[in-house]
């Protein structure tokens, strides 16, 4: 009996090659899509599932809510936190770690490079088991002058010597110390949120010059993961971390009277096998995954698929009418109608089957380009319980979803009719289901195409809208801040402005692509009824405008000409006295300074106050001197910063050079010029277009992966619609016949059959319009600086004419072929 | 109203060439009322396929009022046709998919007739075959006799000269023949050409004149003194 059926199976196959190759190939690639979206969504999915303690790590993470502000969530916690949390939770918490990311300059022999190396506490490597390969990794760990590296910064400086026991030399901000290798562990693997090439202790009096890394309650420079205790409960913690707000953050006494520390901190802890597509978004070690790109792409996997299960439901039935004999003939002889579906279904997973074993080829000839446009190394494991599962289960689900309806209509037949009439007209209701269900492929693939059209439309408009500055032309020196370089600026500056090409250049901390975010507290003495501003500060040099080529839109720019320009020197200020400057705010900045324009604000003051907290302040007012145009440093996913703009000499992070010509060789000359002031202090730069370029890189992967599978669901729609429309024209050449009979020319009848295949196109674009419009309309609320929502008027007019122009394509050629054949051989033979 | 001239049909399959019609001579008058007879396979059907236009001769002349059309293009064919000549099948070939009314409207849908004119020449071919009261009905509603009336207020809608019809009666019982036949010969009377094949003799009967075909050629023609 079997036998019989997979014969059966495989002669009906062979037979119909046309639909067996739409059904094969259409599957195939819906199941080449689905494989390749699981294993990213697994991959995504497995982050840190790995650690010996997964279960049982969590992470701290700190809001501060700062009163007429967006609450400033981050990922990160203060560096007194982690005592605070061992000695609040005794009993829950059983150990915990501080990451603090550092970037030093790091030395051995002639090899000078920039390094990430975090400084962790010493339970680091007890929470989180890294492979250690030589050396021992706890011993590292308690001593300030030894540094656990792993396998690809061993190779970088030692090659293949042993490197356990060598010496590098690290130059931390002032910190300058050799670090003894006492260990060598593995790369972590691409699954985890955690992202570092060397570790070495903490040693909080390594690091007094810096107090905001490891002793402020004010500032957050730590990843801080903990452990729970055997039986503990993360709720008991969460429900008590206000009050361990409360108990330990020391609130300084410019605070307001009678507000605690949890009015604006607010602590959280996520478990760290949640961080990778949960993480709040503040500062990580690397970039991290998020639910709607799953969502987004699993969906689309699972619509691809759907489309092609689709293709395979719509052919069986209208090809079921030819199988009706087949079928009446079995009955006849004695078969059940269960017996009849079974005889179905399994036909419907061998074509699946046959599908999968196409569809394993495609993954295997794709997936290292895929890996390599996701960037990670994907590969599909055949032999794993989840490459089994998926395969089994997809083949399993397609044919079955795919063959269940068609088996049943088909088992239905009544033989008696089917035999006698000698053919079966097919019920209404069977017709009816198959354009419903062409709609629907149409509606997934219009919908798509509108998507695609919208992701890729904001991605042109941000990357082609003016940002408010020149980003042209514009090379970004990093770490001039360093040791070594930070004492040479005036000079280097100069020097380079002597280079041939170079036009201008700007000390300044804020540079493009940069997530460089300073606040100040001010007041505005004639506008005492603000009272306390909390507004961004940016410090910049006498030539930030002018090399970015941000307009001034009202008064003017600093001048070296006025002695008296910018932050005034508080050294030597006696507390309570008030100093004289000037200041160029951006017209962001005009709200929250309370002024109804550029004009009004020109020639009023804001007030500073400096001082450590405790000691009574200094005081500077400000006269605001000009009013700079919005410059947009940033993705537009977020608005221009309210901003004020110090003129201050002294410790820039960036020099930004504006230069006409060949950059490549100014380049050099500028390296050449580094080398010189800093030898010991690597060389980075960017061009700033490229920095502004690649913060489109999430909306630009995400437009081509929507393309890509929009392009695949519309192919695969469109065989289905091809394969049905030859069968429909085959089942009708008896009409066609009768047509032509009676005067019809091949245009009427090609009309006639394109016309009956645009109607469920032009519904589908009735139900996508609307359904993509309000799905894009939400996506796109993300950016502050968005397309015109009417932009999807022509886009959805657009997406339509494409689906309808590809159907008519599909359609027609197969509607003229028939159209011009011979009436009389349709109507010939009954 | 026509004349074949010396008209062949061939037939080239991949290996066997099928002589159809071979060396045919036949004239049809205006009005005529002719049976075609013959035993099956002997060219009956490729005649009046040919005389039709569905079908082109290998060779030989077909002149069809006073037009010899045996070298014409299809389009040009298909505009004599659907202004001149109307089918019947053995078979009926109504569209299932379409009402008794919708059938009989095809016959004028391609001859740039306004929709209401259109209704009006339904309705009064409706009522002249007795289909009237079935003109919402499907096709597979209607008993076969039903049917090939449908079929015969299709070919005569258009106010065709020419009815050609291959075995009309073959799916019919003797008295929905009968019916059929002596819907045929009233459309006669009034004018209408009409070129019947059939196997029966008593249907045969009906007809002025009789050609009777063997194996493509033209062995009798019997002319029926009076009816
Ligand atoms: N399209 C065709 N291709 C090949 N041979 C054909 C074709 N149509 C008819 N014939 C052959 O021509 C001969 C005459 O057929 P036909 O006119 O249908 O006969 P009748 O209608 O008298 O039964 C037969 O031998 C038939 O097999
Ligand atoms: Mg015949």
């Amino acid at each position: 009996m079997f036998q019989n059926y997979i014969q059966v199976a495989f002669r009906n196959i062979l037979a119909n090659k046309l639909y067996s190759a739409i059904n094969i190939i259409g599957l195939a690639i819906g199941l080449t899509a689905c494989v390749l979206i699981m294993l990213f969504v697994r991959d995504e999915l497995s982050f840190d599932r790995f650690w010996a303690k997964s279960d049982a790590i969590y992470r701290l993470h700190t809001t501060f809510n700062v009163p007429g502000r967006q609450p400033f969530i981050t990922s990160s916690a203060q560096g007194p936190a982690r005592q605070a949390l061992l000695n609040y939770f005794p009993q829950e918490i059983e150990q915990a770690t501080r990451f603090a990311q550092f970037q030093p300059v790091v030395e051995y022999q002639d090899k000078v490079f920039y390094e990430r190396v975090h400084w962790a506490d010493r339970e680091a490597v007890e929470i989180f088991d890294l492979t250690v390969v030589e050396g021992d990794i706890q011993a590292a760990m308690q001593d300030n002058s030894s540094i656990a590296i792993n396998q690809s910064f061993a190779h970088k400086y030692f090659g293949d010597r042993p490197a356990l026991g060598e010496v590098v030399s690290m130059t931390t901000f002032d910190l300058v110390r050799d670090y003894k290798v006492a260990a060598i562990f593995e790369d972590l693997p691409h699954n985890t949120v955690l992202d570092f090439q060397a570790l070495t202790v903490i040693d909080e009096s390594d690091f007094t010059s810096q107090p905001a890394v490891f002793t402020e309650w004010f500032s957050l420079n730590n990843w801080l993961f903990f452990t729970l205790r055997d039986g503990a409960s993360i709720t008991t913690i969460d429900s008590q971390l206000p009050a361990f707000a409360d108990a330990s953050i020391i609130v300084p006494g410019a605070f307001q009277e009678g507000t605690t520390a949890s009015d604006f901190v607010t602590y959280s802890t996520m478990k760290l096998q949640d961080l990778q597509l949960n993480a709040p978004g503040g500062r990580e070690m690397k970039p991290t995954g998020d639910t709607q790109t799953v969502t987004i792409f699993s969906a689309i996997a699972a619509l691809v698929l759907l489309i092609a299960c689709i293709n395979f439901t719509n052919l069986a039935t209208a090809k079921s009418t030819q199988r009706a004999r087949e079928v009446a003939l079995r009955k006849v002889l004695g078969a059940r109608r269960q017996q009849l579906v079974q005889q179905f279904i399994g036909e419907s997973v061998v074509v699946a089957l046959l599908a999968l074993f196409l569809a394993v080829v495609l993954v295997e000839l794709l997936l290292p380009s895929y890996g390599a446009f996701l960037g990670r190394d994907l590969s599909f494991d055949y032999s794993g319980g989840f490459g089994l599962g998926l395969l089994a289960g997809l083949v399993l689900v397609v044919g079955i979803v795919g063959g269940l309806y068609p088996a049943v209509l088909l088992s239905g037949f009544r033989p008696a009719r089917v035999l006698k009439a000698n053919r079966s007209a097919e019920s209404a209701g069977s017709i009816r289901l198959r354009a419903g269900l062409v709609i629907l492929q149409f509606t997934i693939s219009i919908a798509l195409i509108i998507a695609t059209g919208v992701v890729f439309g904001q991605m042109v408009f941000a990357a082609k809208r003016y940002p408010g500055f020149n980003k042209d032309n514009l090379i970004v020196v990093r770490n001039v801040s360093r040791q070594g370089v930070v004492e040479k600026q005036v000079a280097l500056k100069e020097e380079i402005l002597r280079l041939p090409g170079v036009v201008s250049a700007a000390y300044a901390d804020d540079v493009p692509a940069t997530s460089n975010e300073s606040n100040s507290s001010v007041t505005i003495p004639g506008n005492p009824g603000l009272g306390d501003i909390l507004i961004g500060r940016q410090i910049v040099d006498h030539d930030y405008f002018s090399t970015y080529e941000i307009p001034l839109i009202t008064g003017r720019d600093y001048d070296r000409d006025y002695s008296g320009d910018g932050i005034p020197d508080f050294e030597g200020a006696r507390p309570g006295e008030v100093l004289q400057g000037t200041l160029v705010v951006n017209q962001a900045a005009l709200p929250r300074l309370g002024f109804a324009s550029a004009k009004d604000a020109v020639g009023k003051r804001v007030q500073i106050q400096t001082g450590s907290p405790g000691s009574e302040p200094a005081f500077a007012q400000l006269e605001i001197i000009g009013v700079a145009a919005n410059a947009h440093f940033r993705s537009l996913r977020s608005v221009v910063r309210p901003e004020m703009y110090y003129l201050l000499e002294g410790n820039f992070r960036n020099l930004t050079i504006r230069y006409t010509g060949n950059p490549a060789e100014l380049v050099e000359q500028i390296e050449s010029v580094w080398r010189e002031h800093a030898p010991n202090v690597p060389f980075t730069f960017s061009f700033a277009e490229q920095d502004m370029a690649r913060l489109y890189a999430q909306e630009h992967s995400l437009a081509t992966m929507l393309g890509t599978f929009a392009s695949l669901a519309i192919l695969v729609a469109c065989m289905g619609l091809y394969g049905l429309a030859a069968f429909t024209a085959e089942r009708r050449t008896r009409e066609i016949g009768i047509r032509k009979v009676m005067g019809a020319r091949v245009m009427d009848i090609v009309r006639l059959l394109v016309w009956q295949f645009s109607k469920p196109v032009l519904l589908a674009n009735l139900i996508a319009w609307p359904l993509a419009a309000w799905g894009m309309l939400n996506w796109l609320q993300a950016f502050p600086y968005r397309l015109d929502e009417w932009v999807l008027v022509p886009l959805c007019l657009i997406a339509g004419l494409i689906a309808l122009a590809i159907a008519w394509f599909t359609v027609g050629g197969n509607a003229a072929k028939v159209a011009r054949a011979n009436p009389i051989k349709a109507l010939r033979y009954e | 109203m026509l004349k074949l001239h010396n008209l062949s049909k061939v037939y080239q399959t991949d290996e066997v060439e099928t002589v159809a019609l071979d060396n045919v001579n036949i004239e049809i008058e205006s009005g005529e009322f002719v049976a075609i007879m013959g035993p099956s396979g002997c060219g009956k059907s490729t005649l009046l396929n040919i005389v039709g236009m569905l079908d082109s001769p290998s060779s030989g002349d077909y002149i069809f009022m006073d037009e010899n059309v045996a070298g014409y293009p299809e389009s040009k064919l298909s505009n004599i046709r659907k202004q001149n000549i109307g089918f019947i099948f053995q078979s009926f070939n109504l569209i299932d998919e379409l009402t008794v009314e919708e059938n009989i409207e095809l016959a004028l849908l391609y001859h740039n007739i306004p929709a209401s004119e259109r209704r009006e020449r339904v309705a009064r071919v409706m009522d002249k075959v007795g289909i009237a009261h079935r003109a919402k009905h499907m096709p597979s509603q209607l008993s076969g006799g039903q049917q090939q009336r449908v079929a015969v207020a299709r070919a005569v809608v258009g106010d065709q000269a020419m009815i050609l019809a291959d075995e009309p009666t073959g799916n019919l019982d003797s008295a929905h023949g009968q019916e059929v036949m002596e819907m045929l010969q009233s459309l006669n009377a009034e004018g209408t050409t009409i070129v019947m094949v059939t196997h029966s003799p008593a249907h045969a009967d009906y007809a002025r004149r009789t050609i009777n075909l063997f194996d493509g050629h033209v062995v009798t023609e019997n002319l029926r003194a009076a009816v």
